[in-house]
């Protein structure tokens, strides 16, 4: 009887405008990949395929994520955390290597990304941890010394793969959360002083590879063959497309192959050479109405724990549509940052589904926890 | 749980409604930034940029690096790189893609010659994108088509580095052989291969590749509407691959690729003071050349339904019966372990009865009354089987794994087997059966289960040869940069000792000396008149082989039937500096088929160092030189 009722009120009161605008971002997302893929005629199985049926399995996790209650999945916070964690040091013992970096665990035809999970991950455990400690006074230093661990081993091991990209992904998540639930001023400054001082330390340890990106940012003519001319390339190709664009499966840049990786970091020039000014408007203006979607059901949440979550998912896939999209408009490094929901990647789509499935499940259940 | 949600019970606090809020205005300021950006890219610069991708597109061309060079021990080349040309048609420059091929095609046939992949051209063409009409083509072709070029719009010819085997089919099991990336190779993604990459498919190419292939070059240039390069924006040099120095004699080798002619077996030659291999036959072979531009369908089956296997390296792959090889072992475990004394003497008859089974001698009347020496000498079976029962099996697997065998050696090749050196354990865990003692009568002859490799063989004399040292094969010597400074050195290696009083060791070569030199000896061939050879004969019965070997041989002709010749030995007998395993499948007996091919290899190296010493300068050294200052 309980169940029924149950069932009635997440049907009633379920977020059909969250499932569209998600659906739809994904949908233009594997027609992108389809075309970025035309011209490559060898491919195995070729890619948009590929995209769709990790879409149809981060479905199934969406729908999990959602028909449980967010405040019993919060339960399993730290077990979730711990499971990650041990995904991730069976990368750096058993992962498999490609591109110089050590990211990937292979089972049989699968092949995953621990490190996407870990984004998700991540802000499971932070609300759990600011869920058990409620204060209204901004948090100390002191207070904020385990959530920083929490952070910091993922971090470090994320980091070890090497993937930078993740890596600060993962940081900026944690500070996102730690400063919308309040950080003492006094506490902020000394974090940011002791950040400062950990950049020429943190120099220190980056690859070459990733020393020579951000020099490459710096100043872009200093590799001209190498990144520099990923970005160059990139420019070129979303410019060319104008205000109209160049149509479906026009883009010269995209399909002679002079665009970097453009299947997963640089999609979004795919998309703007060949839709143009217009398109790069309407695809822009969806990913904000799904991110401020997402704020306002932080916003409405019935409890912390609630606003919690909803605040870290759209924070993560904010950040991320902001970081790509910087990049390859030349306006931020290169750091490999998927953009959400259209970037190809099978863990990536499957973390963010499931990230959505609990924003649907917070949404609906305001109206459930009615007391 | 609900006691716990006091913060927020009813309408949110105004705190996080004011940090949402300022939230959502950051993230639109961001969003404003990005539009910008967005417009000033393709509103403002739009036109700028679409020129540049339509007119002037920017091209990023890869340049292949030479791979490295493979040379022998004295610097003479075994691989080099030459010139490939590759016809190419650029769509962007054709008007009338038809009407172009049309025009070649009618331009080979004056000449009468064939239009290769005609595959290339019902593909769908994409303009900017060149597609490869023929690889590798002979320089008549690329004249033809360059004198015509004119009447060719869009056709050119393509210049790109492949390996030139010199002599290949002789080292092709060794050195392997090159080709492009296939698909599976790039999805397993290690090492950023890309494709069209020249990478190593076998042997030492393979092992070795990320020595040999160096690093890709690139360069940037800046061509128009017609697809002629206006600018060049930079480039990259490519970085040439660094060179092996094999520890291979290229003068033994040719001596042993001869003496293998028209039969097929291994054959490994090693120097036994420091494991270095100076030689390494597998017959028959193939020729690595055809690999490098793709090898014809029908080839390549024709290789991999050759019943000989033509792609296996023997030496180290093919397992064989040891034969009366094995006696050495068995017979210096009987001597360490006290059961016979040198001068023990044995009757044989030319039968061994065990139960009701009998084991015959090779020689059917039988050797009479023989010690030790004149066993090994004249290879005396029954002698054998006695001291084979009396050591009992485990104890001659123990000095046989001693010596190496049933292990693999370590050599830096890939598809080593192991070989098999029978125990009661292994039988028990393996076929569930107890040991049986007429086995240990087969396998105290190198018969029944007993399984080696030439290679192991080799290493296995070579450790009687130089008093007890067991080497990992050396193969390779260093590998250097185009520039001649060493990049790594291989040193020798040592595997493990094989403890033999010296008494033994002793007994064992003069044995060994005889079975060469004194008469009677079943290894008369291989007698030498420059060294004193020791060495010992071996005729492996194809008879009662392991499973998969069986079903193979029923497949097959008579010829599968006869017996492996074997005759493995070392040279000078009082300072030995070159061992030689030889095996000839299927060819007869040890001592009529195998010593004379073991002789011939041995002359090779000793004709050599006498005429070296004599102050006469081998023609190859000269060439060396010449080697020296191309690279």
């Amino acid at each position: 009887m309980i169940f029924l009722k149950f069932d009635r009120r997440i049907f009633q009161h379920f977020d059909w405008t969250l499932l569209g605008l998600v659906l739809a971002i994904c949908g233009i997302g594997v027609v992108n990949i389809y075309s970025s893929g035309v011209s490559q005629v060898d491919s195995v199985a070729p890619l948009y395929l590929k995209q769709l049926q990790w879409i149809l399995v981060g479905l199934v996790f969406m729908v999990i994520m959602f028909l449980i209650d967010y405040r019993v999945i919060n339960e399993f916070a730290y077990v979730i955390y711990g499971a990650t964690l041990v995904l991730l040091v069976a990368v750096m013992v058993f992962g498999h290597a490609s591109h110089g970096a050590q990211r990937w665990l292979v089972f049989g035809p699968i092949t995953v990304q621990p490190s996407e999970l870990a984004k998700l991950m991540l802000i499971l455990v932070l609300a759990r941890y600011f869920d058990d400690h409620k204060s209204m006074e901004p948090y100390k230093l002191r207070e904020l010394l385990i959530p920083m661990v929490l952070v910091a081993v993922p971090f470090v091991l994320v980091l070890k793969q090497p993937d930078l990209g993740t890596g600060l992904m993962l940081v900026i998540i944690a500070a996102s959360i730690a400063l919308f639930m309040g950080v003492n001023w006094k506490s902020l400054l000394i974090a940011f002083g002791a950040f400062l001082c950990m950049i020429p330390l943190a120099w220190h340890f980056l690859k070459d590879y990733q020393k020579e990106r951000l020099l490459t940012f710096l100043a872009p003519e200093r590799d001209p063959l190498g990144t520099g001319y990923h970005i160059l390339q990139s420019m070129i190709a979303i410019g060319s497309g104008g205000f109209f664009g160049k149509g479906f499966l026009k883009g010269s840049q995209t399909q002679l192959k002079f665009l970097p990786e453009q299947q997963t970091d640089f999609v979004f020039s795919v998309f703007a050479e060949e839709w143009g000014f217009v398109g790069g408007m309407i695809l822009l203006s969806m990913l904000l109405s799904l991110i401020v979607w997402g704020l306002k059901i932080a916003l409405h949440s019935k409890d912390l724990l609630g606003t919690m979550l909803a605040f870290g998912i759209s924070a993560l896939i904010a950040w991320q549509v902001i970081i790509n999209m910087g990049m390859v408009l030349g306006l931020l490094p290169v750091v490999g940052i998927p953009l959400p929901f259209m970037s190809y990647g099978g863990s990536a789509m499957v973390t963010l589904l499931a990230a959505v499935g609990l924003l649907m499940n917070v949404s609906v259940r305001r109206f459930i926890l009615q007391r | 749980m609900e006691n716990q949600c006091t913060l927020r019970n009813g309408p949110e606090p105004s705190e996080y409604r004011q940090r949402l809020n300022l939230i959502i205005a950051i993230v639109m300021a961001a969003a404003l930034v990005i539009v910008c950006r967005l417009w000033y890219l393709q509103v403002i610069k739009g036109d700028e940029l679409k020129q540049k991708s339509e007119n002037n597109s920017v091209r990023f061309r890869k340049i292949q690096p030479l791979r490295g060079l493979i040379l022998d021990r004295r610097g003479l080349t075994l691989v080099d790189n030459r010139p490939s040309f590759d016809v190419l048609y650029m769509p962007s420059r054709g008007r009338d893609h038809q009407q172009v091929f049309e025009t070649l095609k009618t331009l080979y046939a004056s000449k009468s010659f064939e239009l290769g992949a005609d595959a290339a051209l019902t593909k769908t063409l994409r303009p900017y994108l060149p597609v490869r009409l023929e690889k590798n083509v002979p320089l008549e072709k690329v004249a033809l088509v360059e004198t015509n070029a004119m009447t060719l719009p869009g056709v050119y010819v393509d210049v790109t580095p492949v390996r030139l085997y010199l002599d290949g089919e002789m080292l092709a099991p060794i050195i392997g052989y090159t080709g492009e990336i296939s698909k599976d190779e790039l999805l397993s993604g290690a090492d950023d291969y890309s494709s069209g990459d020249i990478l190593g498919k076998a042997g030492l190419e393979k092992v070795l590749d990320s020595y040999i292939r160096g690093r890709h070059g690139a360069e940037l240039v800046e061509v128009n509407v017609h697809g002629k390069e206006i600018k060049n924006l930079g480039r990259i040099d490519p970085v040439s691959g660094a060179n092996v120095v094999l520890t291979i004699d290229a003068d033994i080798q040719k001596a042993a690729w001869k003496a293998f002619e028209g039969k097929a077996g291994a054959a490994v030659v090693m120097d036994p003071r420091d494991g270095s291999i100076l030689a390494m036959v597998s017959a028959p072979s193939f020729d690595p050349n055809l690999f490098n531009s793709g090898i014809p369908q029908e080839e390549w089956i024709q290789l991999h339904t050759n019943p000989l296997n033509p792609l296996s390296n023997r030496a180290i792959s093919g397992q064989y019966p040891p034969g009366s090889t094995y006696k050495l072992i068995v017979a210096a475990a009987a001597l360490e372990e006290g059961i016979i004394k040198p001068e023990t003497k044995i009757h044989c008859n030319g039968t061994f009865e065990l139960g009701n089974r009998i084991y015959r001698c090779w020689k059917k009347h039988g050797h009479g009354s023989v010690d030790l020496n004149r066993a090994l000498v004249e290879s005396c079976d029954v002698y054998f089987y006695t001291v084979g029962k009396m050591l009992g099996v485990d104890k001659i697997a123990f000095y046989a794994k001693q010596f190496g065998l049933g292990e693999h050696t370590g050599i830096v090749l890939n598809h080593e087997r192991k070989g098999l050196i029978p125990t009661r354990d292994w039988k028990m865990a393996r076929r569930g059966e107890p040991w049986q003692l007429g086995e240990t009568i087969s396998v105290s002859i190198g018969q029944g289960f007993n399984l080696t490799t030439p290679l192991q063989l080799a290493v296995a004399y070579g450790a009687l040869a130089n008093g007890g040292t067991l080497w990992r094969p050396r193969l390779v010597e260093r590998i250097e940069r185009p520039d001649g400074k060493t990049l790594k050195e291989f040193h020798p290696e040592k595997k493990g000792d094989v403890k033999l009083s010296k008494q033994t060791q002793a007994i064992l070569k003069k044995a060994l000396w005889g079975a060469v030199n004194a008469p009677g000896g079943t290894g008369l061939a291989a007698r030498l008149a420059d060294a004193e050879v020791c060495g010992k004969t071996g005729t492996s019965q194809v008879i009662g082989l392991p499973q998969n070997e069986k079903a193979r041989r029923e497949k097959k002709i008579a010829a599968f039937h006869k017996d492996h010749a074997l005759f493995v030995c070392f040279a000078p007998a009082n300072n030995p500096e070159i061992v030689v395993a030889v095996i000839a499948e299927n060819a007869g007996s040890g001592g009529a088929v195998a010593a004379p091919i073991a002789r011939l290899i041995l002359a090779a190296h000793f004709d050599r160092k006498k005429k070296a010493q004599m102050g006469w300068q081998a023609p190859e050294l000269l060439a060396t030189d010449e080697n020296l200052h191309r690279q």
